[in-house]
């Protein structure tokens, strides 16, 4: 019988062993000043106030050394304060709700595909298993143009569906902020699969009479990573423009997308991608330094798409029949976790404390120098952040992400409940998971939160928020009236 | 007391270090041009007007009326018979494009133009730190600037942005942001490449205000490499002074000129309304009132001042005819004292003609881009690079010399920016080998006379001439 109890003291020991190394190395400065404070406080106080009194008196203060001082002083903080790079705060941001009305059971689903693959009994099969093992729930939505047997994705459609849901999200947003649409400088719109002429960006201005001096900026074909990379650029414009608001919308227009053919490897996007938007109120304001959210810290970029394999993975093409649908690779969690690999070796330097960056240091000197078979030391991210929002790519990704990452269930608890709930929404899906952390009330001051998004072509970006302050519930979001009923949990299989 | 003084040193020191560092990031932040290069597509593609004419019989849902105002638009369009076009449209497969019909286009474009830009320019892609690609009417997944990416096996920490549907302004969008970047990031290397989707955009039904964007595009694109790098100022051909972007969406009018929609049978096209003249025009003195002030010497904004006052003055009084017709809006301001070159947007002749009128410009000014409308066409986008790249032919642009670039697009916007010539230039990029025959004697199209008798047909008799 093998002897478990010593095993079991010698891992508590160990983690208290690995509890205080961390503490150690992690405030490792304030360790070495205390003492020194100690010590000049101890020296004061043995002088006695008499012997300070004659110090302070022995030296002499001209009236315009006095000044030059103080004056020199009060330069050197106004110069340093300027040159410091303006702080990126979040306000606020508003997800978009779909109505009951688009609501996609897997009933109507799994019926609409019998209806319209009547011919391909295998493709219905193939969509039943993938929806099954998808993780989403009974409340995703298409939008109505989809929901018409056949389906009608006219250019019409498209527009209205990206009237319905961009409309909403910045009506939602100019409420729960009282941002007022003459004060917005910087728009952003990123939406990968639809670019009418004029721009979604022009919809917006001409919606809520923009001023004609706006900077706007239509992304598009970017993938379910848009959103982040319309944070960076954002973050860039910000930095350069003072006393600005930027809003940037994330967004996923379905309609002219849906694949109507019957190749089994394009409809598996047909069974994922759900309607969802958000919008987002960033600004560099100083005076909404108190109400803002949360505080930009990194936004790191990894594009591998020097690699073929990397490149192809996510493909827009048509199939023999000329229908246009996305094919999504076999090597896609592959690629992902290399594509996270990528990324986590710049953002681990900015995010991670000391302690792990030397531990990682050490591991990989002693590769290098003494033996090669020592194993890599993946740094331990939960140190570094409270919260994790990984896009919501499918179950896939988010259980190859928690096990790449070594994250618990509760960290990956958001990503797996918009999955189930609201679907994959592409680019704004992040938001939907940050929501969901928010309402549940766990999202303190000083918390940070990782954001993680990967895209086609093949990107990997992430950005780093840190919370401002605690957030009360209700947050007046997507989740309000169902966070009760979360977390549910999601089975391996759900028979149909 | 020397103690104080040499410790009052060390902030002092400090102090103009930090100065010091404020002014030289101040002087990284320029944006410069090293090098650009337009698209030639190759001769197979060249269409003129008789081909033009084949295109439009082909069309089976066109009838007379339409035939005559396409013929008619086409003939007095400015465009000449040099320019290029899709290759699908030899095919004769437009009303059908394929997925890869656009790709193989824009791939044969920037294969082209990026190549050779980064060959003449000696960077290796490896180098390049921001990647801007705006083609409008194209979107697709992976984007276009993925494509790029992976074709030149460029770096995973590239900065890349796929701008689309910005109409034929977002060249200068691009450069907004090219420009924004650069304030914020030291040593960079930025690869802008701008250019127009055809092949998937035809339009395949017979509503008169759609029909005329199919017969107005032509093939083109451009692909220019900028850096911030203020050790490679020598090599630099331009530095951009300012830029001013104008979007009047507010305006209803203005928003709804430009539509991409469906006509009543369903099939995509882009309606353009009659209101577009006005739009352009209102957008257009929105931007010059917002840029001249940063453009134009003191002494002319001073005069020009002057000068308004005393209209205003005049007319309080009553010394100058109240009902003094108006005609086409001038600003008043002589442009030339701060401008040498003016890069205007090819949109069509209207366009060109309107600008002159307002900015008071001679026929030597408006000869680039005239000459870029007869010979490349209305490239979208990549019009401007095209017009600089015939004023360098011409060798008009000697160190010093200012260009100012103004655009419109769809939504409605009207950009503009100005750039300053760093050094002598004289390369000529397209135009190298044909300027010598530029300008023409004469810009009338040949086939005026051939097309003309179609004005005269009457609808019922009326029957397909065979030749």
């Amino acid at each position: 019988m093998p002897p478990t109890l010593p095993d079991f003291s010698n891992s508590v020991n160990l983690k208290y062993v690995k509890l205080g190394y961390h503490y150690l190395v992690d405030h490792f400065l304030t360790l070495t000043l205390t003492p020194v404070m100690i010590g000049i406080v101890v020296e004061i106080v043995r002088l006695g106030p008499d012997e300070l009194l004659n110090m302070w008196n022995s030296v002499h203060f001209d009236l315009i050394q006095l000044l030059c001082s103080s004056f020199l002083l009060v330069f050197i903080a106004t110069v340093y304060f300027m040159s410091k790079p303006r702080c990126i705060y979040l306000v606020d941001y508003a997800c978009y709700k779909p109505p009951v009305t688009c609501r996609v059971p897997f009933a109507t689903f799994m019926e609409h595909s019998r209806l319209i693959l009547s011919n391909n009994p295998k493709s219905v099969e193939f969509q039943m298993r993938i929806l099954e093992r998808s993780g989403l729930g009974e409340e995703t939505c298409l939008p109505p143009a989809i929901h018409y047997i056949p389906p009608k994705p006219t250019m019409e459609a498209a527009r209205g569906e990206a009237e319905v849901v961009i409309f909403s999200a910045m009506d939602s947003l100019f409420e729960k902020t009282g941002l007022k649409p003459k004060d917005i400088d910087i728009l952003i719109v990123n939406c990968s699969l639809f670019s009418p002429t004029p721009s979604l960006s022009a919809m917006v201005i001409n919606k809520y009479k923009l001023r004609s001096n706006i900077k706007s900026f239509n992304l598009s074909g970017m993938g379910c990573s848009a959103g982040l990379i319309s944070i960076d650029l954002a973050r860039d414009l910000l930095q350069v423009h003072p006393n600005s608001n930027a809003v940037v919308v994330s967004t996923e227009i379905i309609t002219p997308n849906y694949y109507q053919g019957k190749e089994r490897a394009m409809l598996l996007p047909n069974c994922l991608f759900r309607m969802g938007g958000a919008a987002i109120l960033l600004s560099n304001r100083r005076s909404e330094r108190r109400r803002a959210k949360y505080r930009l810290v990194h936004v790191v970029r990894t594009h591998k798409g020097a690699d073929d394999k990397a490149y192809r993975c996510v493909f827009e093409e048509e199939d023999r029949e000329g229908k246009v649908g996305i094919n999504l690779s076999k090597d896609l969690m592959a690629i992902a976790g290399e594509a996270l690999k990528s990324n986590i070796t710049t953002i681990g330097p900015l995010v991670l404390p000391g302690s792990e960056q030397l531990l990682f240091l050490l591991t990989l000197i002693g590769r290098k120098i003494f033996n090669p078979k020592w194993k890599p030391y993946i740094p331990d991210f939960k140190m570094a952040f409270e919260h994790f929002c990984i896009h919501a790519g499918g179950r896939a990704v988010i259980d190859e992400l928690q096990k790449n990452l070594q994250l618990s269930a509760e960290h990956v608890e958001a990503s797996r409940m918009t999955l189930h709930r609201f679907g994959n929404t592409s680019s704004s899906s992040l938001w939907y998971e940050m929501n969901y952390i928010e309402s549940k009330g766990r999202m303190k001051k000083g918390d940070r939160v990782w954001q993680i998004a990967f895209g086609s072509g093949f990107k990997c970006n992430s950005a780093v928020w840190k919370c401002n302050r605690t957030i009360k519930t209700p947050t007046g979001g997507p989740w309000d009236d169902c966070i009760d009923r979360y977390p549910v949990h999601i089975p391996e299989v759900v028979k149909l | 007391m020397e103690l104080f003084f040499l410790l009052l040193c060390i902030p002092i020191l400090y102090l103009f270090f930090i100065l010091w560092k404020r002014v030289n990031d101040s002087r990284d932040q320029q944006c410069y041009i090293l090098d650009y290069q337009c698209y030639k597509p190759s001769d197979d593609r060249m269409v003129g007007t008789e081909f033009c004419g084949e295109v439009i019989k082909r069309n089976k849902n066109l009838g007379l009326n339409e035939y005559k105002f396409l013929l008619k638009a086409v003939v007095s369009s400015g465009i000449g018979e040099q320019t290029y076009a899709p290759r699908i449209m030899f095919s004769g497969r437009e009303e059908c494009p394929k997925l890869e019909d656009g790709i193989l286009e824009m791939e044969e474009f920037f294969c082209d133009s990026i190549g050779k830009l980064l060959s003449r320019a000696g960077i290796s892609p490896q180098e390049i730190d921001l990647l801007v690609v705006n083609i409008s009417m194209f979107a697709a997944v992976p984007s276009l600037s993925s494509r790029i990416i992976n074709h030149y096996k460029m770096r995973s920490d590239i900065k890349s942005f796929n701008l689309t549907a910005m109409g034929c302004s977002a060249s200068v969008i691009s450069l907004d942001i090219i420009r924004n970047v650069f304030k914020s990031y030291k040593n960079k290397f930025a690869l802008l490449v701008t250019s127009e989707s055809l092949s998937p955009n035809w339009y395949a039904g017979n509503n008169r205000s759609m029909i005329l964007a199919n017969c107005l595009f032509r093939s083109g694109g451009c692909a220019i490499l900028l850096t911030n790098n203020k050790a490679l100022k020598h090599k630099a051909m331009f530095k951009l002074k300012c830029l001013v972007r104008t979007h009047h969406g507010a305006i209803d009018e203005s928003y709804d000129c430009c539509v991409q929609k469906e006509d009543d049978e369903g099939r995509t096209g882009f309606h353009l309304s009659k209101t577009l003249p006005k739009a352009a025009t209102r957008s257009l003195v929105d931007n010059l009132r917002t840029i001249t002030p940063k453009i134009l010497p003191f002494r002319e904004l001073l005069r020009f001042m002057v000068v308004s006052l005393v209209k205003k003055w005049n007319i309080r009084h009553g010394s100058s005819p109240k009902g003094a017709p108006q005609g086409p809006i001038k600003a008043g301001v002589n442009f030339k004292s701060g401008v040498e070159h003016f890069c205007i947007h090819t949109g069509g002749k209207a366009v060109i003609d309107g600008i002159a009128a307002s900015l008071d410009l001679s026929d030597y000014d408006l000869e680039p881009a005239r000459m870029t409308l007869h010979r490349y066409g209305n490239t979208s986008a990549s019009s401007l690079w095209y017009v600089l790249a015939y004023m360098e032919a011409k060798k008009r642009l000697k160190k010093g010399d200012r260009v100012f670039m103004i655009s419109f697009g769809a939504g409605f916007k009207c950009n503009s920016c100005l750039w300053e010539v760093t050094r002598d230039l004289g390369d000529g990029n397209v135009w190298k080998d044909e300027v010598h025959r530029f300008p023409p004697k004469t810009l009338v199209n040949p086939y005026m006379e051939k097309y003309g008798w179609i004005q005269d047909e009457d609808p019922s008799t009326f029957k397909i001439p065979e030749d």
